[in-house]
């Protein structure tokens, strides 16, 4: 019997090989076996295949341990293995280009032949440039080493149903094969240099040593390539004032502070504000929330702005000079930015102090003072300038276009809505904004006790007034508020905080009256107010369900202070008459400079974070007229260099791959206790003790190096160069696996 | 047809083809077709096959592929499928309908080891989870048993007297991907060797009735003493079908079970399968060598020829049970089916079990050598031997 080994890759046609010798033997009326070595392999991994064949009916079925010859396939797999367990005086079969003198040392017990049978195979066409299929060519070549005749090959090529240029390829093999006797004769004993186990010499050029054999580049066998992919994440989507969130996130989650506060001081001055007071919306839109919550952005933002520090260096300064009318969010912003680009800045604020409504409308148990003094204190750091107790009105702002390039309005919402509820005493009825501003500027010396206090309102600042009444001594505060729960503009973790402190929520109420009720005894009595009921009907132009009055639902509360909190508008009075107030655009088209209204004056977002976004935009769309020079503002979402393919869109939930996240709870720092607050202006939150909570970012279509598909990678053909993934497409077979471990759906496949 | 040089897997996929389709005019063939390593190509090759008449079903399980079959079956179509492995766990509960339904049906299976551990090779653990089920069972030596019984079982199982199905099992890889010289059978050959199937029991749409419903203990014992008669004329039915086997195909499918030197063997081993072959081989050796070895190789499992087992160890004093299977805290299936056709007739005998190529090993001349010496050296039998672990690696 003789038996045959082939050394071979997945793929290569090792077993048809193995069939080709076994037919051209069973033609001769022998019995033959043809078989492979199975496993888990893929296209590529070094496998073997055998072949037995015997005058006699073969019937023993193991494997060969002890072959009479080799056949190598492929170049790359020539080494000691190739002859484990190889009889001496037996075969060894190369495909390869050398002449068998080049391997007369490393076998010296042995014969050994060598053809080009990749070149013979790739000039008959025979598979592709890349993978030519040899195993019809070195058929022949064994014919002629075991000194068949080559019609009983090429019979057998034809018998399997081969093509004619496999016959070709078969006979140039078979007259192409070069052969050398072994150094030295083997005797039957001498069989112990092949035996396995055994030390085998090592070919140098296999560790490069000079030799032109080809490496196998095994992605040449590809049909598909990973590359690199990025969307949009929603909470930078949704952003109002544009920060990267994923990427200050990416920053603290490696524990880099400073980046990340610099990441966020690129679009805002008020990270540290805006985590405390900012409604959040990344928050609502983060896709974790199917996981489990979403990632706590608002105190991260927090944490990155009152621990970081990042020291910055305006421009070069330009001769231009930007007025700005107003010192909240939105002109501070638009401040922050234009001082950064060089120009010269004014600011002129009504009040004798900066920070416009943040400073007034906000009270210190959500953002204390020393907080806010702090960031602007940062802001005129770069040599803005300001202007207090200045009131600008018409006249002024005509002055202010005249003496500079450019002037912002950013004077927010200056009137108040008002409520008749008929006569009552003037120091009763009060509005928030003023109740807020007169506590804070009296640092809180205003006392409420003993008084039942009604807030009328929804928003923010009716929590805020209603909150801060509890603080300044009130027996009962309860707010009224025309809609339900649902529609309230406040942040919602606010209106929670002020149920936990004890504030009272009537719904779909609404005041219609005061009325003093004389007693049986002579006294003056209380104030009631008078309430209606209400039920909501259909939507009105804001999207909400309209308050409708139910009949003969009045009922009466009594009260010793009543807060209104019913919103504002803008007082746009500053502009001359019959201007159309736009956001970004020009004004008064009667003046060369451009002026332009900003914040909520502009917009009437009602937040800090929008208003941030509105006074960056004015500054951007300032500096661009000015200058020319376009800033693309979407290009803080880019955040990596060497991504092949952009998304514009957000990526959502579905688009990432949530079982490979594990689950970890939301971290949220400490807070005073209810208790404790109704007694204190002091801040409720201390914020977070360390930024593991930005681990939990799942970084949603951006890579964050979290390199699982460089573990993943069977293959080894991914590295990461700095911030940079590199795929070794020369190898890379296109597996695919990194694409189906990348959590974020940062990899894909493109077809080749 | 001439010889041709095939895989196991080729053979038999090729076999069922033919044989289905000998069936064309009558009911014509199912398959219901579920791929799984190292079967795949099976169901492959039947799904390629141009049927003049019936149907191949993918289906979306193993529990399905057999579905399939029960259902082709009762509707009078020649029907058949192909598993191995997990895939015939996942289809057991079909696998006893087909049985008690009485169906004749033909189901190849390529004896891969059941996972865990997850292993692709060969053990027949696999079909002979399926012993005490009511299938005829037969275990292949080569390409060319897994031929010709494949085409026998189905003249078998179609036998008014048996009306049972039919596993013939190869082992994985060894023989289900190893290419041979194999004898592959004519259509013109399978058209005379198998008449038409005529179901007694065939489902007809005009004559609707409920198969298999809820009954008493009394019928359910009736139809297992049914299947039970149906068993006990499989060896008689059996040898039938093999001389007009012989007569069409003009070769022996083999008996029941093959004996080789065990007339005057004081010692005889008991192989089935592609380990009968290698035990083949030592045995010629060493009976060259004046050793009085013998070899029983068993083709069919079910039912088990126990008298013709008898009979071949008539002069034995030792009897050594290869296993390429396991059962838990027993040792091998064949072991106990061996004592159990012994017990109370040869109590003298000594009967020994050997557990090898458990999870595809690589079943060596020297492991039978192993076997050999092992039992040479006894003086009674004990519990099972794991002979491809090596003595240090033995833990008491």
């Amino acid at each position: 019997m003789v038996e045959i080994r082939i050394h071979g890759r997945g793929g290569q046609g090792g077993v048809t090989l193995a069939k080709l010798i076994a037919t051209s033997r069973f033609l001769r009326g022998m019995s033959v076996q043809a078989f492979g070595l199975y496993a888990a392999e893929r296209s590529g991994a070094p496998v073997q295949a055998f072949c037995r064949f015997d005058d006699d009916t073969i019937v023993n079925r193991n494997l060969i341990y002890e072959p009479d010859h080799v056949v190598v396939l492929d170049p790359t797999l020539i080494g000691p293995a190739i002859v484990g367990g190889l009889k001496p005086g037996g075969w060894i079969l190369l495909n390869v280009p050398e002449d068998p003198e080049r391997f007369a040392s490393e076998y010296p017990a042995n014969l050994v032949a060598t053809v080009d049978a990749t070149a013979i195979a790739r000039e008959h066409g025979l598979g592709t440039r890349s993978v030519p299929i040899v195993n019809t060519a070195l058929a022949g070549a064994v014919a002629r080493i075991l000194d068949f005749p080559l019609e009983e090959v090429v019979e057998a090529v034809r018998h399997l149903g081969f093509s004619d240029a496999n016959v070709a390829a078969a006979t140039d093999a078979y007259n192409a094969v070069a052969t050398k006797k072994p150094v030295s004769v083997p005797t039957p004993s001498d069989n112990g240099s092949a035996r396995p186990g055994a030390v085998q010499p090592t070919l140098t050029f296999l560790e490069g040593g000079g030799g032109s054999l080809p490496l196998v580049k095994t992605g040449q066998w590809a049909s598909e390539q990973p590359a690199r992919q990025q969307y949009v994440p929603p909470c930078n989507h949704v952003c109002p004032a544009g920060n990267d969130v994923q990427g200050f996130l990416h920053a603290l989650a490696e524990d880099r502070v400073d980046d990340a506060l610099e990441i966020l001081l690129r679009t805002t001055p008020f990270p540290s504000t805006c985590g405390r007071v900012c409604p959040a919306p990344c928050m609502a839109s983060c896709n974790r929330i199917e996981l489990d919550g979403a990632v706590n952005v608002r105190q991260l933002e927090r944490y990155a702005g009152d621990r970081g520090n990042v020291s910055l260096v305006p421009a070069e300064r330009r001769s231009q000079r930007i007025a700005i009318v107003g010192s909240g969010p939105a002109g501070l912003t638009a401040a922050y930015h234009l001082a950064l680009f060089g120009y010269g800045v004014t600011v002129y604020e009504a009040g004798s102090q900066l920070g416009g409504l943040l400073r007034t409308g906000i009270p210190e148990f959500r953002l204390p003072h020393d907080i806010l003094d702090m960031e602007i204190g940062r802001i005129l750091d770069l040599g803005v300038e300001t202007i207090t107790g200045v009131f600008v009105k018409r006249e002024r702002l005509l002055k202010l276009a005249q003496s500079h390039d450019a002037v912002l309005v950013a004077t927010g919402l200056q009137e108040l809505r008002g409520l008749n509820l008929g006569v009552a005493d003037a120091e009763m009825v009060v509005q928030g904004i003023d109740f807020l501003d007169r506590v804070r500027s009296g640092d809180h010396d205003i006392r409420l006790d003993g008084e039942d206090v009604v807030v009328v309102g929804g928003g923010n600042t009716a929590m805020d007034a209603a909150r801060s009444s509890l603080r300044l001594g009130a027996k009962s505060v309860r707010v009224v508020y025309r809609r339900t729960r649902n529609e309230m503009p406040a942040i919602a973790e606010e209106i929670d905080e002020a149920l936990e402190e004890g504030v009272i929520m009537d719904f779909l109420t609404q005041p219609v009256a005061i009325e003093r009720m004389a007693q049986a005894d002579g006294d003056l009595g209380e104030h009631h107010i008078i309430c209606r009921r209400m039920e909501l009907g259909e939507p009105d132009d804001s999207g909400r369900r309209r308050p409708v009055e139910v009949p003969d639902s009045d009922y009466a509360v009594g009260c010793h202070r009543i807060i209104l909190a019913l919103g504002q508008s803008p007082d746009i009075t500053v502009f001359p008459e019959g201007t159309e107030v736009h956001e970004g655009s020009e004004l008064l088209g009667i003046l060369e400079t451009p002026v332009y209204a900003v914040g909520d004056l502009a917009t009437n977002d009602g937040t800090v974070t929008a208003a941030i976004g509105s006074g960056r935009r004015a500054a951007l769309h300032i500096h661009q007229t000015l200058t020319g020079e376009v800033l693309v503002e979407d290009g803080q979402a880019r955040v990596r260099s060497d991504v092949d393919v952009w998304h514009d869109e957000v990526i959502k939930s579905d688009a990432l791959r949530m079982h490979l996240f594990e689950r970890q709870g939301v971290t949220e720092g400490a807070a005073l206790e209810p208790e404790r607050r109704r007694t204190t202006f002091d801040e409720i939150h201390a914020g977070l003790t360390d930024p593991s909570e930005a681990k939990r970012c799942l970084s949603c279509g951006v890579c964050n190096e979290c390199d699982i598909c460089i573990t993943y990678c069977p293959e080894g053909v991914l590295k990461r160069v700095g911030h940079d993934l590199v795929f070794d497409y020369a190898y890379c077979k296109g597996c695919g696996i990194c694409v189906t471990e990348c959590p974020r759906n940062v990899v894909f496949m493109s077809q080749l | 047809m001439p010889v041709e040089i095939v895989t196991g897997n080729h053979a038999a996929g090729y076999t069922l083809a033919v044989a289905g389709e000998a069936n064309r005019n009558a009911r014509g063939a199912t398959c219901g077709i579920y791929p799984i390593t190292p079967q795949t190509e099976i169901v492959e090759k039947v799904a390629a096959f141009p049927f003049t008449k019936g149907r191949v079903v993918p289906v979306e399980s193993e529990h399905s592929a057999m579905g399939v079959a029960i259902g082709g079956s009762l509707g009078g179509a020649r029907s058949f499928t192909a598993s191995s492995s997990n895939g015939l766990a996942y289809m057991v509960e079909n696998i006893m309908v087909a049985g008690f339904y009485r169906l004749p049906i033909v189901m190849v299976a390529v004896n891969r080891t059941l996972g865990p551990p997850w292993n692709i090779w060969a053990d027949q653990g696999d079909t002979l989870m399926l012993r005490d089920f009511p299938w005829i069972q037969f275990y292949c030596s080569d390409n060319q048993e897994v031929t010709d019984l494949t085409m026998l079982a189905f003249r078998l199982a179609e036998d008014h007297r048996i009306l049972l199905p039919v596993l013939v099992s190869m082992d994985a890889f060894i023989l289900s991907h190893t290419l041979q010289e194999t004898d592959l059978p004519t259509q013109e050959q399978a058209d005379r060797y198998l008449p038409d199937l005529e179901l007694p029991h065939r489902m007809r749409h005009d004559d609707p009735k409920t198969l298999g419903g809820l009954v008493w203990p009394d019928a359910t014992t009736t139809l297992r003493m049914e299947s039970h008669e149906a068993m006990l004329q499989v060896p008689a039915a059996y040898e039938q079908c093999r001389t007009t086997f012989k007569d069409v195909f003009g070769r022996d499918p083999g008996a029941a079970l093959d004996t080789f030197h065990t007339d005057d063997a004081d010692t005889v081993l008991v192989a089935s399968g592609t380990v009968a072959t290698t035990a083949r081989e030592v045995v010629k050796r060493r009976r060259a060598a004046g050793e009085k070895v013998g070899l029983v190789k068993i083709r069919m499992f079910r039912p088990f020829p126990e008298q013709a087992l008898r009979d071949a160890c008539a002069s034995a004093v030792k009897v050594g049970v290869l296993d390429r299977d396991y059962a838990a805290g027993v040792g091998g299936v064949w072991w106990q089916d061996t004592r159990a056709a012994f017990q109370g007739r040869r109590d003298d005998l000594l009967i020994q079990g050997y557990l090898v190529g458990i999870g595809g090993g690589d079943v060596t001349p020297e492991t039978v050598d192993r076997v050999l010496d092992d039992l040479g050296g006894r003086d009674a039998a004990g519990g099972p031997v794991w002979t491809d672990m090596k003595p240090e690696e033995v833990v008491a």
